[in-house]
């Protein structure tokens, strides 16, 4: 299914539609928000109600403002950052780091997961220490950049090249897995 | 402006994880549009971004998929049906009465709050007000007893007056140095041994003195009780006497002498 043909089934409140829109984008959307929010009870419910929002709200996104996948993911990476400042999480939990991200995985039952965490690790292999940082921050510990700037005194432009790297990095690499 | 340079700055990834400003996104709309290189770059990094989510991550459980798609049921078009306006209506109809009730649900709570703030304000004027009038009616009712015992009192004496004998004997100052104008009666009841005397005008005493009242019989003058200048026209009571041809009043020190100080003698009088 074309996008345009997926953003008007989901205009169109199609139940078929959104069980495809669940199929082809509920692993990477659930993997936002659980990257973050580590209880995976909460990343659940942060998922179900950040979906929700997505079907309902689906008349305020704009295609001329950036695709589908963008705008679904902040939806997901927002209610994920906001679930985890709220007071019910930062007193139960620890942040999150890529260790417990992937050996969190390593332990999931399943040998497919287990192969793709192992993928995952071996991702993380290719970056260097600064890149590492970087993405563990904005992916597992869900700080905005200017926050990373701001918290560990680094500055604006050498965060933002930082990010364009390693995401530069994780992108050759994706195929390999 | 070079089209590499910007693509290597970062905003691309930043636009992508929703962290631009509303001008920046803006920005990189403009250039994505005028510039295929760039919306290229855009649209492989997105490509990049799901990718690496989508293999990183663990599907979620079969549960939420049910939880999520229980909770949209009433979202769905019936199959064949055109779009039409309705599921909006049965959002929007599901979502208003909510809103009314909790909007209703908070003016009621501020509503409520207020009444309680201004009943307990009232509460706590009116308890003021009350423990102030208890305790004006503590003290009118001390005054009352105060009066009813001093109406008591002179009631007897009044009683005793009128049933008993009593004489009348004016002891004036005129004649005397001190005080001319002094004027105190001895009330005398001879039979019953009853004196009482009643100061018409005399004048007050410094701390250290009192008036002292003499019976002056045959064995010479007998002190017969203190008298309190300040009550005047009243009764006061003075000790028994059954025998006296005058009364009189001298200026003692405090609590009164055996003997009376002559030389202040205020007032004098004989009984006739």
């Amino acid at each position: 299914m074309q996008e345009d043909e997926l953003i008007a089934g989901l205009r169109g409140k199609d139940r078929k539609t959104t069980e495809y829109l669940y199929e082809k984008y509920s692993r990477a959307l659930f993997a936002v928000i659980s990257r973050i929010v580590s209880d995976s009870d909460i990343a659940e419910e942060v998922f179900h109600d950040a979906f929700i929002k997505i079907i309902r709200k689906i008349d305020s996104y704009d295609e001329s403002k950036g695709r589908l996948y963008t705008w679904m993911s902040n939806i997901c990476r927002n209610a994920a950052i906001d679930k985890l400042r709220s007071k019910e999480i930062s007193q139960s939990t620890k942040t999150n780091t890529i260790d417990d991200f992937v050996y969190g995985l390593e332990s999931q039952s399943g040998t497919m997961e287990t192969i793709e965490a192992i993928g995952v690790k071996e991702l993380m292999d290719n970056l260097s220490e600064d890149q590492r940082f970087i993405i563990e921050y904005i992916y597992f510990k869900g700080y905005t950049h200017s926050e990373i700037s701001e918290e560990f005194d680094i500055p604006l432009g050498t965060v933002k090249s930082r990010v364009r790297a390693a995401l530069q990095v994780l992108k050759k690499n994706l195929d390999r897995i | 402006m070079n089209i590499q340079d910007y693509i290597a700055s970062g905003k691309l990834e930043l636009f992508l994880l929703g962290e631009l400003t509303e001008r920046e996104r803006e920005e990189v709309l403009a250039l994505a549009k005028a510039h295929p290189e760039i919306q290229q770059e855009l649209d492989a990094l997105e490509e990049a971004m799901f990718s690496f989510d989508k293999k990183t991550g663990v599907a979620p459980s079969a549960n939420v998929k049910e939880r999520i798609f229980a909770s949209l049921e009433a979202d769905f078009q019936m199959t064949g049906t055109p779009p039409s306006p309705a599921p909006v209506t049965s959002t929007s109809v599901k979502l208003s009465p909510w809103k009314s009730f909790a909007i209703a649900a908070s003016v009621v709570a501020i509503l409520a709050s207020a009444s309680a703030i201004y009943f307990a304000g009232k509460f706590y004027d009116t308890e003021e007000k009350f423990t102030a009038l208890l305790q004006d009616q503590q003290v009118m009712a001390d005054n009352l007893n105060q009066v009813k015992q001093e109406f008591e009192e002179t009631d007897s004496r009044l009683d005793r007056l009128i049933s008993g004998d009593f004489r009348k004997v004016e002891m004036l100052g005129e004649t005397l140095a001190m005080q001319k104008d002094a004027k105190v009666d001895v009330f005398w009841d001879q039979k019953a041994q009853e004196v009482f005397v009643a100061v018409n005008n005399l004048n007050s005493l410094s701390a250290e003195y009192d008036y002292q009242l003499w019976a002056i019989g045959k064995d010479g003058p007998v002190g017969i009780g203190l008298v309190n200048p300040g009550e005047k026209f009243t009764l006061q009571q003075m000790e028994a006497v059954a025998e006296a041809g005058a009364f009189a009043i001298t200026i003692e020190p405090k609590g009164g002498s055996k003997s009376p100080t002559l030389e202040k003698l205020v007032v004098l009088g004989e009984v006739a």
